[in-house]
């Protein structure tokens, strides 16, 4: 394995205030983050974002739309665009915005599946604080439907080098992302399209429509192919997972990003497996409503094969071909305890996954109360797993009675709201943000700006350059973006 | 040494005529082989709270 991979997540939280509807969602999110209580950095750079860019060499003319939400917008003036995104800098170099009308947490990018996992937690509070200084009645859900037909993403970023190419990516990738909804799905009642049923693995299967393409808000692909690398385009390029759902389980989401990590690995090296699976959408859609434990997935040419054989032939592949680390040797020992668990064990295999936990949450109540499935109480359970605030959510329920695995403690989450602990460009991003904020002009993922002695300085945030603690100690921002320089060369 | 893999034919199984049960067209998973948790009364009381049209009132936008 040649180098580590840069990741993130960015999560788009549900939001709901009290007598306010779809409406009013944009500027109640607006005023969620902009009422942040937290130190930050008002100033985001979107000289480099460029949605429109796709993967295989071409550019959209535009992205779609969801026709319901053009409705909701009808009359409506709300300010440029950067006034409605409201974007804010953290000192822990994430990104805190409006997207959509919905809180967005974009984690500071991570080297380690668990630094990751940590930072994910770490934003559940970040979105808290937020809705708790907007006042009483304002509930956030770390979720992805609003079970009427909507749907918000939990993005996966990972940074891997071009050169890989879009046809080795989407060969290594496109299976992945349809099986590991059985380790990774975070559970939803009820469908919102295609074939109907009482429960599924995963809330984002109803929402794809095609294997392959660059929307995000509607016609939603399995594999986006949005090219916007945040990094030197000639040498990077940003793989973004929009398939995967947010996970409460915080060994949930190191063991999603694990598996894609797994994939891009192979796909470098040129040795991920090849597997043609029978209509991809079709497939996601339908292992989602399986009921398992041998989760089918029809292939190609009227075989089929398990979703447990597809996996395993990734963790074959990998221990063949890879010189592995720590995180990918931990990927797939996890990984296998829990296919293992699924067949004999699934006490344990509901610790460590969000579907299995819930619906077992579901199916307590539904024997002790005498409730089918079809009851709208279900629903609100559902939703209500995904409560950020522990004193509500039944996650955390879940958690005090020890069924599923515990969150890192507040001691390991609230230091991380503040200071990066990996040396990556984050880091430097947070510490602009804590020590030069009054120079500070404009930030991107990639570059840092600052005004100096009536100049204005652009400094570029190498992915891959190790950031030393020592930059604590520029004693001006004179030496800070020298330093800064330093390591760029 | 590095081993490059065949394809994935290798591990799959001919599907078997006429299925009993069409892929994508079951009602969801009935009876999942999980044993329930014990000692729910945190979590029973929770629930007991929940609004039962919460879910039905939630609406959202359309995100990404």
């Amino acid at each position: 394995m040649k180098h580590r991979i840069l990741a993130g997540i960015e999560t788009e939280y549900g939001l709901y205030l009290e007598g306010r509807g779809a409406e009013e969602q944009i500027d109640d999110a607006m005023a969620l983050v902009r009422g942040y209580p937290g130190e930050c950095f008002s100033g985001w750079d979107y000289r480099y974002e460029s949605p429109r860019a796709d993967l295989r060499g071409f550019k959209v003319e535009r992205l779609a739309y969801d026709p319901e939400d053009a409705k909701f917008d009808a009359g409506r003036a709300r300010g440029k665009d950067h006034e409605v995104r409201s974007d804010r800098v953290l000192p822990n170099g994430a990104r805190f915005y409006n997207d959509h009308g919905h809180p967005e947490y974009s984690t500071p990018e991570c080297w380690g599946l668990n630094e990751l996992a940590l930072h994910d937690c770490a934003g559940e509070l970040v979105v808290l604080r937020a809705a708790k200084a907007l006042g009483a009645g304002v509930k956030v859900y770390k979720n992805n439907t609003d079970f009427h037909g909507a749907s918000y993403g939990t993005h996966e970023n990972y940074l891997v080098p071009r050169r890989i190419g879009f046809d080795a990516l989407y060969k290594a990738l496109l299976p992945m992302l349809i099986v590991r909804q059985v380790l990774t799905g975070a559970g939803k009642v009820g469908s919102e399209a295609g074939a109907k049923c009482d429960y599924q693995l995963s809330q984002r299967a109803d929402f794809f429509a095609e294997p392959v393409n660059t929307e995000t808000l509607f016609r939603r692909p399995i594999f986006n192919t949005r090219d916007e690398p945040h990094a030197d385009p000639r040498e990077w390029l940003r793989l973004h997972v929009i398939s995967g759902d947010a996970n409460m389980i915080p060994i949930c989401t190191a063991r999603k990003v694990g598996l894609v990590k797994l994939a891009c690995h192979l796909a470098e090296e040129g040795s991920a497996p090849s597997w043609k699976i029978a209509d991809p959408v079709k497939t996601f859609q339908s292992l989602s409503r399986d009921s398992g434990p041998d989760f089918k997935v029809p292939l190609e040419g009227r075989n089929w094969t398990t979703a447990r054989e597809i996996l395993e032939s990734y963790f074959a592949a990998a221990e063949q071909t890879l010189d592995m680390d720590d995180d990918s040797c931990w990927t797939i020992e996890n990984s296998r305890l829990m296919l293992e668990s699924l067949q004999n064990d699934p006490a344990h295999f509901r610790s460590q996954i969000d579907w299995a936990a819930k619906r077992c949450m579901l199916e307590q109540f539904m024997d002790e109360e005498g409730v089918k499935w079809g009851d709208p109480q279900l629903q609100a359970f559902d939703l209500e797993y995904h409560n950020v605030d522990r004193s509500e959510s039944l996650h955390a329920a879940l958690e005090e009675m020890g069924t599923v695995e515990p969150n890192p403690p507040e001691k390991e989450l609230v230091p991380r709201l503040t200071e990066v602990r990996e040396s990556t460009r984050a880091f430097a991003r947070g510490l602009a943000v804590t020590k030069f904020k009054e120079h500070l002009r404009g930030v991107s993922w990639s570059s840092l700006t600052f005004e100096i002695a009536g100049k204005f300085e652009e400094v570029e945030l190498s992915p891959t350059a190790e950031y030393p603690q020592q930059l604590r100690d520029s004693v001006d921002v004179g030496q800070f973006v020298s330093a800064l320089r330093d390591i760029a060369t | 040494m590095k081993i490059k893999l065949s394809d994935g034919d290798r591990l799959t199984k001919p599907m078997s005529p006429g299925p009993a049960k069409k892929l994508g067209d079951e009602s969801g998973p009935t009876k999942p082989e999980i044993s329930k948790p014990g000692g729910g009364n945190e979590l029973l009381r929770r629930m007991k709270k929940v609004d039962p049209d919460q879910a039905k009132r939630y609406r959202q936008r359309s995100g990404e």
